[in-house]
């Protein structure tokens, strides 16, 4: 049987990769609500955010707060290339959604091999922001680390919660999730909307990357266990629900490891899956959108 | 009618031209993991190879031939590589595989590899049927190689009586967990916790702090990749000041970066090729130096483990050819068997007929990181 101990440290664990999940989940909730597409290569931008961050960090030497501030924009223009070299022009040419969704697939493992070809096959890291720690509550540690992951976290939901309601920019993207034709009608430039939506999907992915990389590792193929983990997060809450795609990221982690804490690391996964199949059965439209309500067609 | 003898003239001198190529040339085929989860084993096999290949031809070659490897992404999935290793039979026509780590990926070809008498050297352990382990060499060190060498460090260079296993889920995985089960006893020590993880999990501290918990002073953790890192990292976030972290023998920059996190509290299990700065003159160090020689101004920065393990089989290879006299698969096959004792740059390996795991030696050291280097842990 399970102590105390193992199932609080397994919640404040559980807390520090589900708000990642949960970041990756509000990445894919923005391009969708701005475009109707499901963007499977969400997950390559926290792989990006780690990976060029520590290229600036131990390759060329710079500091943290330069590196970071280097790297989010960087990657933000990854998305930006995404959307103009792949989505766009398929848009332009009538390709159906599905299309488009099964081309961010393909983008993901290409970006994932120029990668490979770029940075090489080896894992790597860097240091926890803060050294030392871990701050010890009894016998349960929290690492710096997650304070910086949990810190900045809720910065970014209220830096978005501003940006969503009191930017001409936020309250034009989310015009576009409830109408785009509408919304074009209404002189909203809903492709540059969708550009905007793109480089801020990356750019949360990256900083994802960037705080969660300390924590563990960063190689070539992490990003689809985080874009999976983050679809499922998106889901749980209700699709294109940013609050709720966090609130799911959360609830993913927290379960993930007590799933680890009560069954093993075996059944970490089925847990999610299973979760996420009741989540669906009873709340098709996610769990923040009322119980019973059948799938809002878009 | 001109342009018709020309062009068949050209077809005839290009085919006997591609003919007289192919007498002169050996063809290895090698099914590797180029992607997926083998990819940083079988890409240091591959180059290990082609660095081996590149000595010999400078040196004429095996029987007067030049070698030329063939390889295969299997993309670490078996069908990937049954796939390509029929390509391998039937269109390379090569003389013999020297495949990387795939193991599920080889044991799916050796039936009928097997078939077309073209020996198997493997850097996987070998194919589970008798008649198949007939034409199949390992390379690769047996596991409770690697269990034993952290078990006698921890009995003779620390107190701790109790460890914990952390294993991922693969075959080989479960097969040294296995085996650290039952060898423990021999060494006086206790396993309190064995936990498993997923190789692309991104936080372990539940599994840690159950062997924590349950007096585990010493994790043996079985698995490669960049897990290792994260256990490292989650040790030092769980404020586990005292706990060991031992383990498998892997590329030498995840002992680094595990070592950087965890100091003097983390070891490795690595062959010496690893450690070539601690290595006392013999035959062993020569045979390291003459690896190093063609490996480090090709790949200064990368580790030379696994590439000195198929830098071996190519020179066993090389030998069993001076005794066959030929490349016919199944002379090359009696004549692996009858290699005498090779010291290599990994490790010894005694082939016989009876002997087809090469490794009987355990050749593996504890390491730690320190100073900015993999050493001997003393």
């Amino acid at each position: 049987m399970p102590s105390l101990v193992e199932f609080l440290q397994s919640i404040v664990n559980g807390v520090g990769v589900g708000l990642i999940y949960g970041l990756v989940g509000i990445g894919f909730c923005v391009i969708y609500n701005a475009s109707g597409i499901v963007n499977f290569a969400q997950g390559v931008f926290v792989m990006l955010g780690g990976m060029v961050c520590e290229t600036l960090l131990s390759q060329l030497g710079i500091p943290l707060i330069v590196a970071v501030v280097l790297t989010i924009p960087l990657v933000a223009i990854s998305g930006i290339v995404m959307e103009l070299a792949i989505v766009r022009p398929m848009m332009h040419r009538g390709a159906t959604l599905f299309a488009i969704i099964l081309a961010t697939l393909a983008a993901q493992i290409m970006i994932e091999r120029i990668t490979l070809l770029t940075f090489g096959d080896r894992p790597r890291t860097y240091h926890e922001f803060t050294t030392g720690g871990p701050l010890k509550i009894g016998d349960v540690a929290i690492g710096y680390q997650l304070f910086w992951i949990l810190g900045c976290g809720a910065l970014l939901v209220l830096l978005l919660w501003l940006f969503f309601t009191r930017t001409r920019t936020g309250r034009a993207l989310r015009a576009c999730s409830q109408n785009r034709e509408a919304a074009q009608l209404l002189g909203i430039p809903v492709a540059r909307m969708m550009l905007i939506a793109f480089a801020l999907s990356a750019a949360l992915g990256a900083i994802a990357g960037i705080l969660v990389t300390p924590t563990q590792y960063t190689a070539y193929n992490v990003g689809t266990p985080f874009g999976v983990n983050g679809f499922i997060a998106a889901i749980i809450g209700g699709f294109g629900r940013a609050g709720g795609a966090l609130a799911g990221g959360l609830l993913l982690g927290v379960l993930q490891a007590l799933a680890i804490v009560a069954l093993g690391a075996g059944f970490k996964n089925v847990a999610a899956l299973s979760f996420l199949l009741v989540v669906l059965l009873f709340f098709p439209n996610g769990l923040f959108a009322g119980f019973g309500k059948s799938a809002k067609a878009h | 009618m001109n342009v018709r003898y020309w062009l068949l003239a050209l077809a005839t001198c290009t085919a006997l031209a591609g003919s007289a190529q192919a007498e002169d040339t050996f063809k290895i085929g090698s099914s590797v993991g180029l992607t997926g989860y083998a990819a940083v084993i079988d890409r240091a096999w591959r180059d290990g190879l082609a660095v081996a290949a590149d000595a010999l031809n400078e040196k004429g070659g095996i029987l007067g031939k030049k070698i030329e490897v063939i390889t295969e992404d299997n993309k670490s999935q078996p069908q990937d590589a049954v796939v390509g290793y029929r390509k391998m039979i039937s269109s390379d026509q090569v003389s013999l595989f020297d495949s990387g780590c795939v193991s599920a990926g080889n044991f799916a070809a050796a039936a009928f590899v097997m078939q077309a008498k073209l020996p198997m050297y493997l850097c996987s352990i070998l194919p589970q049927r008798d008649k198949e382990q007939e034409w199949a060499f390992s390379f690769l060190a047996p596991p409770k190689f690697e269990i034993e060498a952290r078990y006698r460090y921890i009995k003779e260079k620390t107190d701790i009586r109790k460890v914990g296993i952390l294993y991922d889920p693969t075959p080989y995985a479960l097969m040294m967990k296995g085996l650290g089960e039952q060898l423990a006893k021999d060494f006086g020590l206790e396993v309190v916790a064995q936990e498993t993880y997923k190789p692309d999990d991104a936080d372990m501290t539940v599994q840690l702090g159950r062997i924590n918990a349950a007096g585990g002073g010493a994790v043996i953790k079985i698995g490669q990749g960049g897990s290792t890192v994260t256990a490292a990292k989650n040790i030092k976030q769980l404020g586990l000041d005292k706990m060991l972290l031992l383990s498998s023998n892997d590329d030498g920059s995840i002992f680094q970066q595990a070592g950087q996190v965890l100091g003097d509290r983390f070891f490795f299990v690595a062959p010496p090729v690893q450690l070539p700065k601690q290595l006392k003159p013999g035959p062993a160090k020569d045979a390291v130096d003459a690896f190093l020689k063609y490996w480090k101004p090709k790949y200064p920065d990368r580790d030379p483990a696994n590439s000195a393990r198929a830098w071996d089989s190519m020179m066993v290879l090389a030998k069993a050819a001076e005794i066959a006299k030929s490349t016919d698969g199944t002379a090359l096959r009696d004549a692996t068997q009858k290699v005498p004792s090779y010291v290599g740059a990994y490790a010894t390996f005694n082939f016989s007929e009876k002997q087809h795991v090469g490794i009987t030696e355990n050749p593996f050291l504890i390491g730690k990181f320190a100073t900015g280097e993999l050493v001997v842990a003393e």
